[in-house]
Parts: C-alpha cells; structure tokens; sequence
C-alpha cells in the first residue's frame, strides 16, 4: 500500500526542503500530508499513529540535537507539539470524512440490492419465480461462494431456490444470524445441526456454513443459506444486514402469498355456496314443472269421479311418459355436471367413424323429440376422430335437445369437416332465435341462461351446455358458439383425428386370423 | 303377482302356456309393474327380490328368460348370471341403472345377452324380451352352413356376403366382424369380446379402430341393399358393444 510509504517519502522531501539550497526554516507540515494519507486509507488509529510517528520523526531526525528525541531550543518544542496536534485532529478528520464516504458507498449499494428484492418480489408473478433472481442478487452482493434458499414445508425443509448446483454442503456446525428485536445487533452464533447429512457430500471442513432464518412473527418460513471458504471469516456488518434485510423481504412475501392462498379459498368457498344456491334454485324449478305436470296426469287418471275416454287415458299416460323423460334428462345432466367437477370422468378415446356416430344420436333426438329430420353433412375424407362414444352420443344430444327446446321446427343441421390444423370440427346449428352477441362467450357457463321474453316454465336448468363444455374437454377437444349463418346459434366442437392405426397393411395380411390392426387394404377372398 | 296368477288387464287373461320369465328385481313396486305389464302380454312371470331367491328359483322353474337387475340385496346379480349360464344358454337380460357401464360390460362378457337402462318404457323391455326369446327359440347359428338374417346372406364355407343377391366386397376383418354379430344376432356383443374374436387377444386393451371398422362394414352393407333394409342391421351401444338386429 502506497500509503505505507508516505511517511518515509515526506521525511525526504523534510530533508531536501531543509537542506541546501532551499534552507526552508521549518518543512514539517509536510509530515500532515502524509497522515492525512494513512487517515484515508487506513482509518483513525492509524492516522493517530501516523501523526505520534511523524512527531518523533521530526524530532529525532531534524530537530538539533539531530538523532536524538532531545530538543535544545525550547521553541522548537511549540513546532513539535503542534505538529502533533495538527497531526493528530487532521488525521482523525480525514478518516472520519473517508469513513462516511465509504459508509455512504456501501448503503448506497446495500439499498439499491434491497430496492431490487423487493421490486423483484412484487413484480414477479409468484414468489416462487422471484426467489432465483434475489438469490443471484445476494451472490453478486455479497462474497459468499453458493447461496440457496428454502422454505419450510411443515417438518421438511425445501430448497426452492439455488445460486449453484451439484449436493449443498450439509455440515453439522453451521452459523446462524441471531436476530432479536430492538437496537440489538444481530450476531452469528455457531450452532449444532442433530440433522443428518444429505447425500453423500463429504463434510467439507475448509468451507463455513451461515444461516438466516426467514420467519414472520413465530413462524419459521424458511432460511437463507450460504457458503464460502472458512478463511473468509463471518460475513462482516453489511453482508449480514443484507442477507438479513433480504431474509425480512421475503419473509413478507411468503406471508403475503399466505394471505392472497388464504383469501382466494375463502372466495372459492363462497362462490362455491353462491352456486350451490344457484343449484337449489335451477334444479328446484327444472324439477318442479314436469313433476307438476306428472302429478297432474296421474291426479286426473286416479280420480274415480271423472270418467276417461281411452284416447284422454293415452293422453295422460303419454304426459307422464314424456316429464319422466325430460326429468331423466336433467338427471343425467346433474349427475354428468358433479362428475365433471368432482374430475370422475374418465374418457375411454378410442377411434371413432364421425358419420357412424353422429347419424344414430340424430335419428334417435329427432325421433325422441318429434322434430323434422335435420339436415347432416360430412365432407369427404373425414379422418377418425379420437373420443368417446359414451360422452361423444351425450354431448351431440344435448346440443340436438338444446336446438329443439329453443328453435323448435327450425332447421337445424350438423355438419363436420377437417380444420387446417387436421383437427375435426363438428358443428350443430339452427335456424332458431339465435343468442344475442354478448351471451355468446356465457354461454358454457354453468347456470347461466340467455335472457329471453317469455320463456317462463319451459327454461332450461342452465346446465346443457356447460355439461357439453365439460364433457367436450373431459376428450381434449374444444367448444365454442357464434351465430349460425342459417340465422340462429352454431356450436362448434372441435376434437382431435385419432392417431393413425399401428401397423402397416402388410397386404399379405391371413384371411380372418388375428394380426395387426392395419388398414383395410387386404381384399376378402369372394 | 307369481306364476301362474291372474293375468294385467281385462281383456287379455294370462295364457297359462306363455314364455316362463324369471323377474329378479329387488324394488317392490318396479317389479310389481314389470311382472303385472308382462303377464298382461301372456307371460308367466316368477318374481324374486334377492339372488337366492332367484337362484332358488332358477333351479325349481328352469324359467325361458331371466330379467335381472344387477344391484340385489343380498349378493351381486353376476353370481346369478354365472349360476344360470352354469347350467345353459337361457337368455338373460340385463336393467342396470345408467352409471353402470362397466357393470354392463362385465355382466354382458359373463354371458349376459342384452341390457336395458333404467329407466326404461315398459314397451321397450318387452321389445327386448320379445327379441331374446326369439333368438332362443331359433335354431343355433350354423357356422358350417350360411346364416341367414333377412337379405343378409353369410356363406361361411365360401367366406362371402351377399346382400340379397348383390355380393359385398369385404376385408378379412369386416367379414369377421359380421361373422361374429352375425352368429348371435340380436345379441350385444360387447367390444372386447369383438377385438378378441376379431383381432386377437392382445388387442383388447388397446385403443383401437373398432368403431371405424363396424361403420366402414354399415356402409358396405347399406350400399349394397337399394331396399335400406340393411342399413339400420348393425346398431352401436356407445361405450359398450355393437348389435346385429333381426330384420
């Protein structure tokens, strides 16, 4: 350090001011120089030391009698004592202005590590995604050689965050930053692990351990764990008020993760009670007017004072038949609705011909609904689609109920074709009303009906279509609505071709024995 | 209402040499309505409630026809399916309640013939008794002969297929496919009894193209028969198997 060498450069400089041919009467001011020097660099004691030095320098070196500490003018004594003292309070001066700068330098660059934590943690989508930044941020901060982080996960200890790879060092004796409240410092205090080492990474003797724990009120969240070489001694005063800063930021974070985990459940509790009373309050009525219309008929036929002719008996008859069905309908949809919640669906998908599936759940609704034939068109070279048969039949009746119930002897027509991307596109339209505009992106929604005039007894539950949205994605397909060029509603359902057959024909394939599932390209012997 | 009681409604008193069917079903006034429409359409109807009851039954009656409801009381209606196809090929049809799917299959691959779904419309269940019975009462498929379901036409020696007397051109995998339907019409054969016959065993678990192939043979079928008679022969029970109907 160049500063060390101050002192025997002014002494020179002191000898050649003094000698020939400048003869300057007294060159010891020149000694200050140099303390001021050593105060900057080195700090108080040392320009204290500088300054005692540059004394007895002065004395023994320029002072007659030379090369002794005794003076022989008593004036020179004045010179001497103030050279001490200027020394001395200049020294302390300047070290104490080195110190503040410095301080300054280090809080400047302490905060804005800090500013960048907590901006990282509020700006991140999750705490998870900022906690590799911040642990990177503490390594470049600070000169530790690994730093990680982990949360506590009940008992468990849980590295959610690393700076470096490979086996962390788990030593028994590590060092852990106690913090307790008020103007005390924090300290390091080495501590005794009874946890067992991780791995098979030897203890390495030449590395220190330190800990900070992470903790919101009582509750230890996790820790900051770091490592560098033994030599490296504690980390000094700014890196344990970083680490331990950094500790506190996080710690809010986790906690206020906690909070917005715990509010969300609460509003999903709640939704999920507004909806239970949406429930009530669809199935109720859905139930209510077919039984009503069934306790009617049957009211009527058991009363023995009305005489019945055959064709009203029928009539009756064919009422309770027909409400039985429609209440089947909304049973299954409700049964379909809390599987598809519950997550109980589990689609069998084979390969399914779209013609051979389609055309008899058509005929049997229209059959089933006495509407007019609907119109069915495929384009050529429709490929296999990947569902099932079971959900497939449901979701196409419900939307052919759907047409019926809102656009009644309206056109309704089903068509399917192969979207660019080679998935299937089927479509079910009508030429009904149509849904206005802005119900469209609703419409899946569970519960939600389309406002409409008049509709009274004969609304829907709400259900249809969200079951269909369900069942539809339970198949890793994808449903949308949009308005039908034939005047009404268009529902698209959108499903992917099944996978290509396995095996190849070999075309020399055994007439009717067993082989491989390949396409039909053999011939059957006539 | 037991064997031999009183028949439904006036007009129409129970034939007392009509079709034995053993009723077994546990919910008293669905069985009470099943057994009084059936007598009401010449039946003899034994009802039971529980399995043993039913096994009972089966052993004293010999009935021609069991109806069985697979949710019994006392043990599960497979133990009855086993026990009647134990001693022969009566024909055995299934009331499950719709969740029931893979009860369904399993009940069909122990040997049950047909299913119907509750609910269900009293006319469609005689519908399928009706068919059983049919079936039984025919003679056994002949796979050495031709078989033969109205224009439908399978030489089994000659391995070809004729809709009336237009030939089909049929891969080896279709024409066994209709084979199999074919020997047991009315019947539903699930799919995994088809990908076994059909492909083989190792197929059974696999996601396969049966579908495809059954609607690929429907069409060869309906493109051969100008009448439609063959078109609607074949009928898909999603999820479970596939039929061939009596024209």
């Amino acid at each position: 350090m160049a500063a060390v060498a101050l002192l025997p450069l002014a002494t020179v400089l002191i000898a050649l001011a003094e000698g020939p041919p400048l003869r300057i009467a007294d060159a010891s001011p020149l000694y200050l120089v140099a303390v001021v020097g050593v105060a900057v660099v080195f700090g108080t004691g040392a320009a204290i030391a500088a300054a005692v030095a540059a004394f007895l320098l002065y004395d023994a070196l320029f002072v007659a009698p030379r090369f002794t500490l005794l003076v022989d003018n008593p004036e020179e004594w004045l010179n001497l004592l103030l050279l001490l003292f200027v020394g001395i309070v200049i020294g302390r001066l300047a070290a104490l202005q080195a110190e503040r700068a410095d301080d300054a330098t280090r809080r400047a660059g302490e905060s804005r590590a800090l500013f960048r934590i907590s901006r990282t943690l509020t700006t991140a989508a999750s705490v998870a995604e900022a906690l590799p930044v911040i642990v990177d941020d503490l390594l470049a901060e600070t000169r530790m050689d690994r730093i990680w982080l982990s949360r506590q996960e009940g008992a468990r200890e849980m590295v959610v965050a690393d700076s470096g790879g490979g086996p962390r060092p788990s030593h028994r004796i590590h060092v852990v930053l106690t913090r307790t409240p008020g103007d005390q410092p924090a300290r390091w205090v080495q501590e005794h692990r009874p946890m067992e080492r991780a791995g098979n990474d030897p203890p390495d003797p030449g590395s220190g351990l330190f800990r900070t724990t992470i903790s919101a009120g009582n509750e230890v969240l996790g820790a900051i764990w770091a490592t560098r070489s033994r030599a490296e001694g504690l980390p000094d005063r700014e890196e344990t008020r970083l680490l331990s800063l950094a500790a506190d930021q996080v710690g809010l974070a986790f906690r206020r993760e906690h909070l917005i985990e715990t509010a969300n459940a609460a509003e999903i509790a709640r939704q999920g009670e507004a909806l239970k009373d949406a429930l009530l309050d669809s199935v109720s009525h859905g139930f209510r007017t077919p039984l009503a219309s069934i306790r009617a008929a049957a009211g009527g036929l058991l009363d023995p004072e009305v005489t019945w002719s055959d064709e009203e008996r029928r009539e009756a008859a064919r009422t309770i038949d027909s409400e039985a069905d429609r209440l089947n309908v909304l049973v299954r949809n409700l049964l379909d609705m809390s599987r598809i919640e519950a997550g109980e669906l589990r689609p069998s998908l084979e390969a399914l011909d779209v013609e051979g599936l389609v055309t008899p759940v058509v005929e049997r609704v229209t059959r089933a609904l006495q509407q007019p034939p609907v119109q069915i068109a495929f384009s050529a070279d429709l490929p296999p689609i990947r569902a099932d048969a079971n959900l497939f039949d449901e979701v196409l009746a419900n939307l052919l109920e759907n047409a019926a119930r809102y656009a009644p002897d309206a056109v309704t027509r089903v068509t399917a074709s192969t979207c660019a991307d080679g998935r299937v596109q089927i479509r079910v339209e009508d030429a009904g009303p149509g849904v206005p505009e802005a119900s469209l992106p609703r419409l899946f929604d569970k519960f939600y009906r389309v406002p409409r005039e008049g509709e009274g007894a004969r609304r829907g539950l709400g259900i249809g279509l969200g079951v269909v949205r369900g069942l539809v994605e339970a198949m890793g397909g994808e449903v949308s609505a949009s308005a039908s060029p034939l005047g009404g509603l268009a529902v698209d359902i959108i499903l992917d071709p099944a996978p290509e057959p396995p095996g190849e024909p070999t075309g020399a394939g055994e007439p009717g024995e067993p082989g491989e599932l390949g396409e039909p390209g053999e011939k059957a012997p006539a | 209402m037991s064997a031999g009681g009183p028949g439904g409604g006036p007009g129409s008193p129970a034939t007392p040499t009509g079709p034995r069917v053993l009723l077994v079903e546990d919910d008293d006034s669905t069985r009470t309505s099943i057994a009084s429409n059936l007598e009401a359409h010449g039946y003899r109807v034994r009802e039971a409630g529980t399995a043993a009851a039913a096994v009972r039954a089966w052993d004293t009656q010999r009935p021609d026809l069991v109806v069985l409801d697979l949710g019994l009381p006392d043990a599960d209606g497979t133990t009855v399916i086993r026990r009647v196809r134990r001693d022969g090929t009566t024909p055995i049809l299934i009331l499950s309640a719709r969740d029931d799917e893979p009860d369904k299959v399993a009940a069909l691959e122990l040997g049950a013939d047909d299913y119907v779904t509750k609910p269900f419309g009293l006319e469609e269940l005689r519908a399928r008794v009706a068919a059983l019975l049919r079936r039984a009462a025919g003679p056994a498929a002949d796979t050495t002969g031709s078989i033969v379901l109205g224009p439908l036409v399978l030489d089994v020696t000659r391995r070809a297929v004729l809709v009336g007397a237009t030939p089909v051109d049929l891969t080896p995998r279709e024409y066994e496919l209709l084979k199999v339907l074919m020997s047991q019409p009315g019947r539903l054969v699930t799919r995994g009894t088809l990908l076994r016959a059909v492909w083989g065993r190792q197929y059974v678990e696999e996601d396969h193209y049966l579908h495809v192939y059954v609607s690929r043979l429907r069409r060869k079928l309906a493109a051969a028969d100008p009448t439609g008679t063959v078109r609607d022969l074949i009928t898909a029970e999603p999820g479970i198997g596939y039929r061939i109907r009596e024209p």
